[in-house]
């Protein structure tokens, strides 16, 4: 009876060098998905590295262009220009005024917007890089039952 | 299988098993002693690396969006020993480029890094851009280059430069006096001197953040961005300040005047339009300062100096004679030319006797007579309550640091005597800044109420402008004695012919010379010579406060200050789009023409 239903020695090792293979191709998928998800993350904190530095470097450059700015229409460098032109100031006798009715004189330059302007801030991290995938698939799954895509046509 | 081959295997498989637990147990017994704990802890250091992140010092901007003081990129061009391969070649070109001793920066290259040995050699600092990129064509020609056989090319490998940023000042000397300087040679502990940069030292500095900079891009964190420090939009008018800058200095060479201050003053807001001192520093180079201002030289005379103002001070005088009902415009004094109180006797200025005058020609005339008598009849209690009333006993609190006051005397207090009573209410006896001065006449010109001097007029904090609201500090006399005071002193101007009458404008001002006083007494050969005015008389736009200090060329205030007052407000006018009268009181909106 026994001999009956043992399998032959070839089917056991078959199945042994299948679970093997199954276990090498499963460790191989995983090793390969997180190789390709290091990278990407490895690329995109380069990348972040890399904006950083040309932040910096471009702030930096601003900060230059404005005193150069600053520099070039100084008043030393202005009166310069204008002692070269061959013009002076002008005398009170000299000054011409107009009467404009409703005019209102402009106010000084308003070099950044009033506090009441209120931005909205992005984060600089977006959530796919942050969100594990079940998060993300509850945060799908929440949308889309909040706002349902409309089933029937929308009549004008 | 035979069993002893089963045996065989059994043995190679225990001693495997063995081995691997052998080498198991080992790795964890690695993993946990403490030399292993240390070369974790170790590894830390070369996980990352926290830096202090200071942000950009705050711009200041004039109130039409000038720049005054910025930021720019400079460098640090420093070795780094473990990358450099020919000392030689180092030396040489930062010699020729930067201007550095050879032998010097030679030694520096060929020490070996380590044992006691910097890895990093700081060679030159606040090295200009140009030179920098002099260094970047010769590095980029040097690795352009290809070798020819066993051929040594030239290379500055080791020789690097770091950016990082500068404060500067575009216009120069230009309202030095007010922007102050910043040390900015102190990399990491630079601070604000004087003027602006210390006052509001701490908010253009913004917050330094300590920043943890990861090497491992796997590791994706966000730098907090640093936000840089405020940046200040001031009153003052950076064509006005130039144009007073070159007035004063051109009244104190045509004078012969050993310093001098001029205020351009908004009565209306507090707000400064112009501020002129002397001497003025370059805050580019701010070490020069000690040179320039050597000790007790005040860096801002107009907050911080004190002198006797002399008869400009009998504005406040007779504000407050005719604010308490005491006198009337057409109220009459008779003159004497002698005022005896305390057991001293008062003259005026020429020693003569006027006789029969009202209220105006006491103000015309400048009779220190006159001025004694309504102090005397006022009495102590109610003189002193206004000139504290025009916040002379106190700074005014403009927002410059280094203000400075003279404590006021007042009766009881051991160095008052009866006669100060008499020589304040002509500006003798009493000491106080011009922008003191200039807040308490600016209540005249503004119906009565007196607006906090300022400099600020808005902060951007975080990309948002905050503007500041201007402070009203008091209201020492009514509406109507300004408005009339002011008429007075219209008046006292145009019948006396003053130098200070500016051609197609109404203005109101009052003189002023004031006796120094030296250990011997006071001296009549030496004067502060001053002049006080506003206009247009009937809305004023702007007050003025010069004073010239020791002038050779005469002592008197009516000579030397009123016509510096003439010539400044007929270029200020035309500055501050301000038409004649002859136009603005025809009516209607105007545009200024140019």
């Amino acid at each position: 009876m026994l001999q009956a239903y043992k399998q032959a020695p070839w089917r056991t090792q078959v199945q042994w060098v299948g679970i093997f293979l199954l276990v090498v191709v499963a460790v191989a998928t995983i090793a390969g998905l997180y190789l390709y998800i290091s990278g990407r993350s490895a690329a995109t904190g380069r990348r972040i590295q890399n904006l950083e530095s040309e932040l910096a470097s471009l702030q930096r450059q601003n900060n230059d262009l404005e005193t150069q700015l600053g520099e070039i229409q100084s008043e030393r460098s202005l009166a310069e220009r204008i002692k070269s032109m061959k013009m002076r100031p002008l005398t009170p006798e000299e000054a011409l005024y107009l009467e404009v009715p409703g005019y209102v004189p402009a106010e000084g330059p308003s070099l950044a917007p009033p506090p009441a302007a209120k931005e909205e801030n992005t984060p600089v991290l977006l959530p796919e890089f942050t969100d594990t995938f079940l998060e993300w698939l509850s945060s799908k799954l929440r949308s889309g039952i909040q706002n349902p895509t409309p089933t029937s046509e929308v009549q004008p | 299988m035979s069993e002893k081959i089963k045996n065989r295997f059994l043995i190679i498989c225990v001693i495997c098993s063995a081995v691997a637990a052998i080498i198991g147990i080992q790795m964890i017994r690695i993993q946990s002693t403490k030399a292993a704990q240390q070369l974790l802890d170790a590894s830390v250091n070369y996980q990352g690396e926290s830096r202090v992140i200071y942000p950009d010092r705050g711009n200041i901007y004039d109130s039409k969006g000038r720049l005054l003081a910025g930021n720019e990129t400079s460098y640090e061009v420093a070795l780094d020993l473990n990358s450099v391969t020919q000392p030689e070649t180092i030396a040489s070109i930062a010699a020729s480029v930067l201007g550095l001793d050879y032998t010097q920066v030679l030694d520096y290259a060929q020490t070996p890094p380590g044992n006691g040995n910097p890895y990093y050699q700081v060679l030159d600092d606040f090295v200009s851009q140009d030179k920098i990129i002099e260094l970047e064509t010769i590095k980029a020609d040097y690795n352009s280059r290809t070798a020819k056989g066993n051929q040594i090319l030239p290379d500055i490998d080791g020789l690097v430069w770091t950016a990082h940023s500068q404060r500067t000042y575009p216009e120069g000397t230009l309202a030095s006096n007010i922007l102050g300087f910043y040390s900015y040679l102190d990399r990491t502990g630079g601070e604000g001197y004087f003027g602006l940069e210390e006052a509001y030292n701490s908010q253009l500095a913004g917050t330094p953040q300590e920043v943890y900079f990861v090497y491992d891009p796997q590791r994706l964190t966000t730098v907090e961005e640093v936000p840089p420090g405020v940046t200040l939009v001031l009153t003052l008018d950076r064509e006005i300040q130039a144009m007073t800058e070159k007035q004063l200095d051109e009244a104190i060479e045509w004078s012969g005047a050993e310093g001098g201050t001029i205020i351009v003053y908004n009565p209306e807001d507090g707000a400064v339009i112009s501020m002129a001192t002397t001497p003025r520093l370059d805050p580019n180079k701010y070490w020069e300062y000690s040179d320039l201002f050597p000790n007790p030289a005040p860096y801002n005379a107009a907050i911080s100096k004190t002198y006797e103002p002399g008869s400009v001070f009998k504005v406040l005088t007779v504000a407050a004679a005719l604010d308490s009902g005491l006198v009337d415009p057409d109220t009459h004094f008779q003159d004497t030319g002698a005022f005896n109180i305390g057991g001293s006797t008062i003259y005026n200025w020429n020693m003569g006797a006027w006789g029969d005058v009202d209220m105006t020609e006491c103000l015309q005339y400048s009779l220190n007579v006159c001025m004694s008598w309504l102090s005397t009849e006022m009495g102590a209690d109610t003189f002193y309550t206004y000139l504290k009333n025009f916040g002379l006993d106190r700074k005014t609190g403009i927002d410059l640091a280094g203000e400075n006051n003279w404590p006021m005397k007042l009766p009881g207090d051991n160095l008052w005597y009866e006669v100060d009573l008499a020589t304040n209410s002509f500006g003798q006896g009493i000491s106080v800044t011009p922008i003191q001065m200039a807040m308490a006449i600016g209540s005249v010109a503004n119906d009565g109420r007196m607006m906090a001097p300022h400099l600020v007029k808005a902060m951007i904090i975080d990309g948002k402008q905050y503007d500041v609201d201007p402070v009203v500090v008091g209201t020492p006399i009514k509406a109507e004695t300004a408005q009339t005071l002011t008429g007075m002193l219209v008046n006292s101007l145009e019948n006396e012919a003053s130098s200070a009458l500016v051609e197609g404008y109404t203005v109101a001002g009052k003189t002023g010379t004031g006796e120094i006083a030296t250990p011997l007494g006071y001296s009549s050969s030496e004067t502060n010579t001053s002049f006080v005015g506003w206009g247009p008389a009937e809305d004023p736009k702007f007050l003025v406060y010069i004073w010239l200090e020791k002038p050779s060329i005469s002592i008197w205030g009516s000579e030397v200050a009123a016509p510096v007052f003439s010539e400044l407000v007929s270029k200020l006018v035309v500055l501050m789009d301000i038409p004649p009268d002859s136009v603005r009181l025809a009516g209607g909106n105007l545009v200024t023409g140019k």
